[in-house]
C-alpha cells in the first residue's frame, strides 16, 4: 500500500507540473497593419522550374522552358469570418518573372487579421484596361520592359511562356511562344482564382506572413484543356485556344504552405 | 555503415560460438548489464534537440553510474518543396555527461547534460555549423518492481518496473533563423521550451539473458519564439545476453527494435506543414564491462520512416559511451 501511495503523489506532482505548460495561442490580439508576402514558386509537375531544363508532359511533348512571365492582380484576402479585404486597385497589378527572379508580390498596409483564403486575377481586367493608357500608371511601362505588352491596341500579355519543344513528329527543337491575354476589348481572358490557405495567415504590426504558392507551368498546355504544340507552336491571338490557355493558367496555382512570423525568414 | 553492422553481428555470433563461461562463478553485481538498456534509444529523430526529449533513459536496473556518451546522427533533408529540390546532409553530434543516482531505496534520478555540435552541407557547397549546450534533462524514476541484490544467483526470472517523470530544460538555444526554408526544423541546439517527460521501463532477467521494454512520452510546450515542437512518443524493445569471462570481465551483445512518433509542430498555434511523422529502427550494440567500468557501442538504422512529409530522412545513428559504476 505504501509504495502505491508514494506513486500517487509522484503522479500528482507530474500532472501539476505538466498542466502548467501554456498552450493558449497567442496572436489573438492582432492589431495595426502589416505586409503579406506572396511567393510565386514556379514548377513543372512537382519539380522546380529551372529555365533551360526539359520537361516531358502527358502528351509526350518535351518542353525546354526559357521564359515564364505572368501578371497577377486584384488581390483579396478573406478571413475566417468571411470578411474580405480588397487590395487597392491602383496598386494591384504585379508582373512576375522567372527570368528576373522577381516572383514575390508584397502587399502593404493590410489590416491586421487572420486570413484563410486568397483570391487574385491572372492578367488585367477590362475595367483597368478601359481606363486608357493614362490610367495604367507604372504598369504600362513595366509591361513593355518585361515583354508583357503587344501594343496598346492589342493590350497586355497576361502570360508569356516561351521555349523550344520536341515531340514524336517534331524531332528538331522548335520554338514555341504562348502569349495569352485579352484581345483588346473584344475577347476577355482575365480570370480569377481563389485558394484556401489551409491555415491562417497572421497579419499585424509585427507579423508578415509569407504565402508560398506553387505555380505549375505544366498546367498551361497540359491542364484540363490539352493544347498540342505540335499542332500550333505559336499561340497569340486565338479565339479558340487562348481562352483554354487562360483557364489552364488560372488553375495552375496551389498553396504549398504559409509561413507566419516577422516575414524575414522564409 | 553496413560493414559495421555486419562486423558487429559477426562479432556477436563469434561470441556466441565461443560460449565462454556460461555463468559467472562469483558474479559481481555491478558488472551485469550496467547501462545496457540505456542504449535503448539514444536519442530521437531530430537531434536530441529540436524534436528532442527522450534522451535514452532506459532501465538501468539497480545500477548507478556516471559517464560520457557520444552520439552521431546522420540525416538528410530537402532544401525546398519540390521533387527535384536538392538534399542536404545533416550531421548531429552530441556529447553527453549522464548519470544515474539513487535517492533512497526506490527512487532514482537520471540526468543528462548534452553539448551539441551540428553541421549541414547545402547544395551550393556552403556549410552551416551550430554548437553549444543542448537541453538538459532530469528524470526521476520510482521503482515499482525491483531486483533483489542477489538476482544473478537467483534461478527465478527477475523483474524490474520503473515509472518516471521529468523535465527537459531550455538550456539549448533555439534559433528561428535555422527554420529557414523547408529544411529540417530540428536543426537546433534545443527546443527552447520547457518539455515534460513520462516514462515507463520494464526489464526481465533470467540467468544471463535479459530483455527490456521502454516507452516514453514527451509533452512539449511553446517556446518564446512562438514555436512548439510536436509531442513525441518513443518505444523500444531489446534483448541481450551477458557472457562472463572470469570475475572481472563481462560482455553483453544486444539487439532490438524501436519506434518514434512525432506530432506536428506548431507556430503561433498553427500547425506547421511538413512536420511530424514516425520512424522505426533496428538496433544492435555491445557493452564490455571491466570491474566498475562499462564501455559500449551501439548503432541504429532505420527500417521504415515517414518524417516531415518525406522531407527528412534519418540515415544512421552511432553511440559510444564509457561509464563508471558508482
Amino acid at each position: 500500500m505504501k509504495p502505491l501511495y508514494k506513486l500517487s503523489i509522484f503522479l500528482f506532482l507530474f500532472v501539476i507540473v505538466t498542466s502548467c505548460s501554456d498552450d493558449d495561442s497567442s496572436g489573438d490580439d492582432l492589431t495595426g497593419t502589416g505586409m503579406v508576402k506572396i511567393e510565386f514558386d514556379n514548377s513543372v509537375a512537382g519539380d522546380d522550374l529551372i529555365l533551360g531544363s526539359s520537361y516531358t508532359n502527358s502528351q509526350n511533348e518535351t518542353l525546354t522552358i526559357d521564359r515564364l512571365n505572368y501578371i497577377v492582380s486584384n488581390f483579396r484576402l478573406t478571413d475566417a469570418d468571411g470578411n474580405v479585404y480588397t487590395y487597392p486597385k491602383d496598386q494591384g497589378y504585379f508582373i512576375t518573372s522567372e527570368e528576373t527572379g522577381n516572383t514575390e508580390v508584397v502587399l502593404v498596409d493590410v489590416p491586421a487579421g487572420r486570413y484563410t483564403s486568397l483570391t487574385f486575377g491572372i492578367g488585367v481586367d477590362q475595367e483597368k484596361y478601359l481606363l486608357g493608357a493614362e490610367g495604367q500608371g507604372d504598369l504600362l511601362t513595366e509591361a513593355e520592359s518585361t515583354n508583357m505588352m503587344w501594343s496598346w491596341q492589342a493590350g497586355y500579355k497576361f502570360l508569356n511562356f516561351e521555349g523550344t519543344f520536341t515531340s514524336a513528329t517534331v524531332t528538331d527543337a522548335t520554338d514555341f511562344k504562348i502569349h495569352m491575354g485579352s484581345h483588346g476589348s473584344s475577347l476577355d481572358n482575365y480570370k480569377e482564382t481563389t485558394l484556401s490557405l489551409g491555415t491562417e495567415a497572421l497579419v499585424s504590426d509585427d507579423m508578415t506572413p509569407i504565402v508560398h504558392l506553387v505555380a505549375n507551368a505544366g498546367n498551361i498546355l497540359d491542364g484540363n484543356n490539352k493544347i498540342l504544340l505540335t499542332e500550333q507552336a505559336v499561340i497569340m491571338v486565338s479565339e479558340e485556344k487562348s481562352p483554354k490557355i487562360a483557364t489552364n493558367t488560372s488553375n495552375m496555382f496551389t498553396v504549398d504552405h504559409v509561413h507566419n512570423g516577422d516575414g524575414s525568414s522564409h | 555503415m553496413k560493414t559495421l553492422i555486419i562486423s558487429v553481428s559477426l562479432f556477436m555470433t563469434g561470441i556466441y560460438m565461443l560460449k565462454a563461461n556460461e555463468m559467472p562463478t562469483k558474479p559481481s553485481c555491478q558488472t551485469t548489464s550496467a547501462t545496457l538498456m540505456l542504449f535503448d534509444d539514444f536519442c530521437d529523430v531530430c537531434g536530441c534537440s529540436g524534436n528532442g526529449g527522450s534522451m535514452g533513459f532506459g532501465t538501468g536496473l539497480n545500477n548507478n553510474f556516471i559517464g560520457l556518451r557520444y552520439i552521431s546522427q546522420r540525416y538528410r533533408s530537402r532544401d525546398g518543396i519540390f521533387a527535384n529540390s536538392p538534399w542536404i546532409d545533416e550531421n548531429f553530434n552530441t556529447v553527453q555527461l549522464w548519470t544515474q543516482l539513487p535517492i533512497g531505496k526506490r527512487f532514482m534520478v537520471n540526468a543528462v547534460l548534452p553539448y551539441q555540435f551540428h553541421s549541414r552541407d547545402f547544395a551550393d557547397n556552403s556549410e552551416q555549423h551550430i554548437n553549444g549546450l543542448g537541453d538538459a534533462t532530469v528524470l526521476g524514476f520510482y521503482q515499482i518492481l525491483k531486483q533483489t541484490p542477489d538476482s544473478i544467483k537467483s534461478i527465478k526470472p527477475q523483474h524490474t518496473l520503473q515509472l518516471g517523470g521529468g523535465v527537459k530544460m531550455p538550456t539549448g538555444r533555439f534559433d528561428e533563423e535555422n527554420l529557414e526554408g523547408s529544411v529540417n526544423p530540428s536543426f537546433q541546439l534545443g527546443t527552447g521550451s520547457w518539455d515534460y517527460l513520462l516514462a515507463v521501463n520494464y526489464g526481465a532477467n533470467h540467468r544471463n539473458w535479459g530483455m527490456s521494454l521502454m516507452a516514453n512520452y514527451t509533452l512539449k510546450s511553446k517556446n518564446d519564439k512562438e514555436y512548439r515542437f510536436g509531442n513525441q512518443f518513443n518505444y523500444a524493445i531489446s534483448t541481450y545476453k551477458t557472457y562472463y569471462f572470469g570475475n572481472d570481465f563481462a560482455l553483453t551483445p544486444q539487439i532490438g527494435l524501436g519506434g518514434e512518433y512525432f506530432k506536428k509542430n506548431e507556430e503561433y498555434g498553427l500547425k506547421v506543414h511538413d512536420t511530424g511523422g514516425n520512424a522505426f529502427f533496428g538496433k544492435a550494440g555491445v557493452e564490455v564491462n571491466y570491474r566498475s567500468l562499462a564501455l559500449g557501442v551501439s548503432t541504429m538504422l532505420p527500417i521504415s520512416q515517414d518524417l516531415n512529409g518525406g522531407k527528412v530522412e534519418a540515415k544512421s545513428r552511432i553511440s559510444v559511451y564509457m561509464n563508471i559504476n558508482i
